[in-house]
């Protein structure tokens, strides 16, 4: 395994090296970015989630087919108030539907079950530790909203999913103590959350954005790689998310592989022209930051914006 | 005296000290330099450089923004980096916060560092430029940190000591009110004030300037302000208040900037009552039931007197104790462990 991912990426690097990058659009068609669409999405997003911020880097890391001052956009200290392992623990319980369709074995994740008549206002029915601790049926509730809006049911995952019995094994006792435990400080009535860098880069051998991880624990020390993908879907860790050298940044960083990025939001793209919308390629960042949170749900990042995904032309 | 005075509490509790502590930093950045600095540096016991560390309004109820040390904190090897560093004023979510770095090269020496004397020298900095108008110029000198580290290559443990040099008022400071910023204003210079924010955070050349006024004229227009101009703002007897970006998510605690922050209007400017405004965001805008105004009073007999520093205080207490913390790395970079994770 570790040697075919070594010579996949001395493979990659070649390609990356002697390979021109994207200059024509097939956003459309592929669900990839060009290097400038990358641009104009990025700024999109850092023009309206101001957290999200451009950054250069180290100058020895540069890439040249990026502005110097454009090599890769950051989030930082974004709370992870919770593992993902308890949120998706919830959501079983809570009657959602894991796996989707599964005909041509490229069945998809459907991350969001049916939302309960909720019309996904996403921060404020963000369950705390306090419900969590009391009774699990007390947040069943809350968990489609905090998925967020209604028309992400459509929104597929990524398409590693070949069997039924995929589905999460639950054990409560363990996660929930654990992390409570450590969530819970007795020298003060600071809750003290897991924080996360959110960093997203151009994937050039892709052509699509890939993000990255860099995990903080409660007394801000930093995380092992390890220790972050306990904030990963369960299906994503140690498949889809894979600790790796950063680009630009020192050290590993796990990271959510980028193989399947195109492929993932051409379909996200088709479901929205399917409704009549036509989506604009400033917004990519938007709309792939959503499915990502598919993978990440516990890390509350910003992508939120006002702009209508579902609203179709009938 | 007013009927909340017998609710004040001094602003120099623990609870600032509190939030200080609760300050962190990328240990991983700051082994790299350490490294660096090993390789340049084999003979001399010590050796300091500057460092930016970065620090942004508070954006997230739940959580305060630390303030970072990134890697590019690190003093600049080349001029190529510098100007890297340069190229990334004006960014929102980094206003740069000048401070020093002293790395040992024994585990003896670290411990043998005259750490009173270290913050007094940075405190006298502080107090300095007050004096000077410096702070006028580029507010963020009132921010200044310091760090001592030791790393131990060998072992690849990284020991590190962090210290805010805050001026302790004598008398402190009273608080004599705090309340959510929302219940200060009128709806009319609420929205004026967020919008003006929003403008200041957004536009580069004030997106990184942590300390402003907020004027408040008869007519609810609010304005915001570099404290420079505070003279002609008193002059033309509008409501003044002074700003700072709050790091801190508490709902009943101002951040740490606001101890020097006091210090330096009190002494500079010799005013006794204070009204203050911690600006605080979320998701990047301006959000006033989460950002605070308040009033706080100041004994002025201290004030004015450039000989006579006040005491200093900073040093960073880790889970309530004054002593460094340590971090192994040896997971991640002893390249004997990484072999044998990969295999």
């Amino acid at each position: 395994m570790m040697v075919l991912s070594h010579l996949h990426g001395a493979f990659k690097g070649t390609v990356e090296r002697i390979t021109s990058p994207r200059t024509v659009s097939a956003f459309k068609e592929k669900g990839v970015l060009s290097v400038s669409e990358f641009v104009i999405a990025g700024d999109n997003l850092v023009s309206k989630c101001p957290t999200w911020s451009w950054e250069s880097g180290e100058p020895s890391k540069r890439k040249s087919y990026l502005p110097a001052d454009k090599q890769f956009l950051i989030t930082r200290n974004v709370p992870c108030l919770r593992r993902a392992a308890s949120i998706e623990e919830e959501y079983e319980a809570a009657g959602g539907e894991v796996l989707l369709d599964n005909d041509d074995n490229d069945g998809w994740l459907a991350t969001h079950g049916k939302p309960k008549g909720n019309n996904g206002a996403e921060d404020d029915s963000l369950p705390s530790i306090d419900t969590l601790e009391i009774n699990k049926k007390n947040t069943i509730q809350s968990i489609p909203s905090y998925f967020g809006g209604e028309e992400e049911e459509d929104i597929p995952d990524m398409g590693e999913y070949e069997e039924a019995d995929n589905l999460i094994e639950t054990d409560p006792a363990t996660l929930q103590t654990t992390y409570l435990v450590a969530n819970e400080p007795d020298d003060d009535n600071i809750l003290r959350t897991r924080t996360y860098d959110v960093s997203i880069t151009y994937d050039k051998y892709y052509q699509t954005p890939r993000v990255w991880l860099t995990g903080y624990d409660e007394s801000r020390m930093l995380l092992q790689p390890e220790l972050v993908l306990e904030d990963v879907s369960q299906d994503h860790a140690r498949k889809t998310v894979t600790i790796e050298d950063h680009p630009h940044l020192p050290g590993k960083h796990a990271s959510v592989h980028p193989c399947r990025h195109g492929a993932v939001m051409k379909k996200i793209i088709d479901v929205l022209m399917l409704r009549g919308v036509e989506p604009e390629v400033d917004k990519y960042l938007f709309l792939f930051l959503k499915f990502v949170a598919s993978v990440i749900p516990t890390i509350e990042y910003d992508y939120t914006m006002d702009f209508d995904l579902g609203s179709s032309s009938s | 005296m007013e009927p909340e005075a017998s609710n004040a509490q001094t602003m120099d509790n623990n609870a600032i000290n509190l939030i200080l502590a609760r300050l962190e930093t990328m240990p991983r950045d700051v082994a790299r330099l350490n490294v660096g600095l090993e390789k340049l540096d084999t003979d001399v016991t010590s050796m300091s450089g500057i460092l930016e560390r970065f620090y942004a309004p508070c954006s997230h109820p739940q959580l305060s923004n630390h303030l970072t040390l990134l890697a590019e904190s690190l003093p600049a090897e080349s001029d190529e980096e510098q100007s890297s560093l340069l190229a990334s004023q004006g960014n929102r979510n980094r206003c740069p916060v000048p401070g020093i770095l002293l790395n040992t090269n024994t585990l003896e020496s670290f411990y043998a560092l005259d750490k009173q004397s270290l913050l007094k020298a940075e405190a006298k900095k502080v107090w300095d430029d007050i004096y000077s108008g410096k702070v006028e110029e580029d507010g963020s000198v009132l921010l200044r940190f310091l760090v001592i580290s030791f790393a131990d290559l060998k072992k690849w443990s990284f020991h590190y000591w962090f210290a805010f040099p805050a001026l302790v008022l004598d008398p402190p400071a009273t608080l004599v009110n705090l309340k959510p910023a929302l219940q200060c204003f009128t709806s009319e210079e609420a929205e004026s004030l967020s919008r003006a924010c929003n403008e200041w955070r957004s536009k580069s050349s004030t997106a990184d300037i942590p300390f402003f006024l907020v004027t408040i004229s008869s007519n609810s227009s609010v304005t915001l302000r570099n404290i420079r101009e505070l003279e002609a703002c008193q002059n033309n007897g509008q409501k003044v208040l002074f700003g700072f970006y709050d790091p801190c998510n508490l709902p009943n605690n101002p951040g740490w900037p606001l101890r020097n922050y006091l210090a330096y209007i009190c002494s500079r400017w010799g005013l006794g009552k204070i009204h203050f405004f911690c600006y605080r965001e979320n998701r990047g805008f301006a959000d006033l039931g989460l950002s605070l105004v308040g009033e706080a009073e100041i004994s002025l007999s201290q004030g004015g007197n450039h000989e006579n520093m006040p005491n200093v205080v900073g040093w960073e207490l880790n889970k309530g104790k004054k002593v460094p913390r340590c971090i192994s790395l040896a997971k991640s970079m002893d390249p004997t462990r990484l072999a044998v994770s990969a295999a």
